[in-house]
């Protein structure tokens, strides 16, 4: 189910729980349930940026090569 | 001898004939010049022999007439003079001064014996003829008529009065036919006698016929030529001369001879002369008209190449205007694309990176909060039947308490609690 998530959803619940924690009226246990929450969806948004990243690299190198090609011809 | 008869004196018919023979030639001893009009010549060909009527009038009256003969070898002799002084055979139709004996013969009657013609006055009774004609015709106001009509711009269509066998026809075929343009045109011939009397009546009979049908043809011409200077006369009569004058299209004449020129050949549209000069003028017509054809075909190539030309540029113009514009089109749009690119790359980049900034930012936060880090700070979880307390009302004396620490809990038991003083500050 984590793996379906999207990076938006992830980023947004993760705002969440640091707006929660910031607030500070988590009880502890809740708070390392929370934690732990956050830190996967640290992860899965991490993963996804650099899924991005690497993806958005490869496009742009894609798209620097078309421009010199047609600006060859 | 006359003899007695009832007291007359009779005389038999040759008696007085002969009487008056006798009386004729003792009165009339010599030779006389005498001026008449030769009225027919009566020239018979077996015997040789002439028998020409002599006239004179007066006020268009004749008032004397009388027979006469010239015989054979007279006739040659003057028919000869007259050829070579004045071109003409000894013709009728004409005032002559002749010397003639009077003679009576009882069998023939009263003739005058033509023995000789001046030729001189014969030749300048011609030359009033002539002059004639012309006065006549200038005072009618027909002198210049065939001259003012317009010449075809191309003479294709020829009557020619000619005869066939005439060398000056020959002539004329011979240019037309051999001209290295290959200009051609048809032509009728209209057989007619060309010299002498008769030429004057056949011409003319001949120009009627055409005139019948004159729409079919551009121009009349008249063709002798090879038949020598001789019985060229007939061409300053006015009848003819007339007929030439006023036909309705023009006459050309190439009669071909060396003496002056004749009234037909002045009142004609043109007079060539020769034959040859003839076929050489109709030559010419078609050939200012070839030149004018070439001159406007060749103005049309210039002009159509200049056309061409023209719009040629223009197109080019055109062509390098599009090229050109299309060209800054596309280097502009272009630039906007590496423009949008880099744009791209600096920006996709930079919110990335914003991304992980703010992930990293997140991770910090989660990591303070995370109590394992309170704990590692000597910080611990105390927990009563499991439920994490943070007030003493959640505890009582004697109650079991667990406390967290990093690597484990501590078990113990609530012996007393202490509130906290307070305090004003």
């Amino acid at each position: 189910m984590d793996k379906k998530i999207n990076y938006r959803e992830a980023f947004e619940e993760l705002q969440q729980i640091v707006v929660a924690i910031e607030a500070g009226d988590i009880p502890v246990d809740e708070l390392t349930q929370k934690i732990n929450r956050a830190t996967l969806l640290l992860d899965i948004c991490k993963a996804k940026l650099m899924e991005s990243e690497t993806e958005v690299e490869k496009l742009l190198l894609k798209l620097e090569q078309d421009q010199d090609r047609s600006t060859a011809e | 001898m006359p003899e007695l008869l009832d007291n007359k004196t009779v005389f038999t018919l040759s008696e007085v004939s002969k009487s008056i023979q006798k009386t004729i030639a003792e009165r009339y001893k010599s030779l006389y010049w005498i001026k008449a009009e030769m009225n027919k010549l009566n020239h018979y060909t077996h015997s040789g022999h002439c028998y020409p009527e002599l006239l004179e009038k007066k006020d268009g009256k004749v008032v004397a007439e009388m027979r006469s003969v010239l015989w054979k070898m007279d006739y040659q002799r003057i028919n000869k003079q007259f050829l070579a002084f004045i071109g003409e055979p000894l013709r009728e139709g004409i005032t002559m001064l002749f010397q003639a004996a009077i003679s009576y013969d009882p069998l023939y009657g009263f003739s005058l014996k033509i023995v000789d013609i001046d030729p001189s006055y014969v030749l300048g009774e011609l030359e009033k003829e002539k002059r004639e004609s012309i006065f006549k015709l200038k005072s009618e106001g027909l002198y210049e008529a065939n001259k003012k009509l317009d010449f075809a711009l191309v003479p294709k269509r020829l009557a020619i009065i000619s005869v066939e066998t005439s060398k000056g026809l020959a002539d004329f075929f011979k240019i037309i036919q051999g001209n290295p343009w290959g200009y051609k045109l048809s032509y009728t011939l209209f057989p007619a006698l060309l010299q002498g009397d008769k030429s004057i009546l056949s011409i003319i009979k001949q120009l009627e016929i055409i005139a019948e049908n004159f729409e079919d043809y551009d121009a009349v011409a008249i063709i002798r030529g090879g038949g020598g200077d001789v019985g060229l006369s007939s061409y300053n009569n006015y009848l003819l001369a007339k007929a030439i004058a006023i036909f309705p299209i023009p006459v050309l004449t190439g009669i071909g001879h060396s003496t002056n020129e004749t009234v037909c050949e002045m009142v004609a549209y043109k007079n060539a002369i020769t034959p040859s000069e003839l076929a050489d003028f109709l030559l010419q017509k078609f050939h200012n008209f070839a030149i004018k054809m070439d001159q406007a075909s060749e103005r049309i190539v210039r002009a159509s190449r200049g056309i061409f030309q023209q719009e040629n540029g223009a197109l080019n113009a055109l062509v390098s205007a599009i090229s050109w514009n299309c060209k800054t089109l596309l280097l502009q749009e272009k630039s906007v694309l590496k423009n949008i690119n880099l744009d791209l790359q600096r920006y996709s980049k930079l919110l990335i990176k914003d991304d992980f900034q703010e992930l990293q930012h997140i991770e910090r936060i989660i990591n303070m909060a995370n109590p394992i880090h309170l704990m590692r700070r000597g910080f611990s979880i105390v927990r009563v039947n499991g439920q994490a307390i943070h007030q003493l009302s959640q505890v009582n004396i004697g109650d079991e308490i667990s406390i967290q620490l990093v690597d484990g809990k501590i078990l113990s038991q609530v012996r007393g609690l202490q509130e906290k003083e307070k305090n004003n500050g």
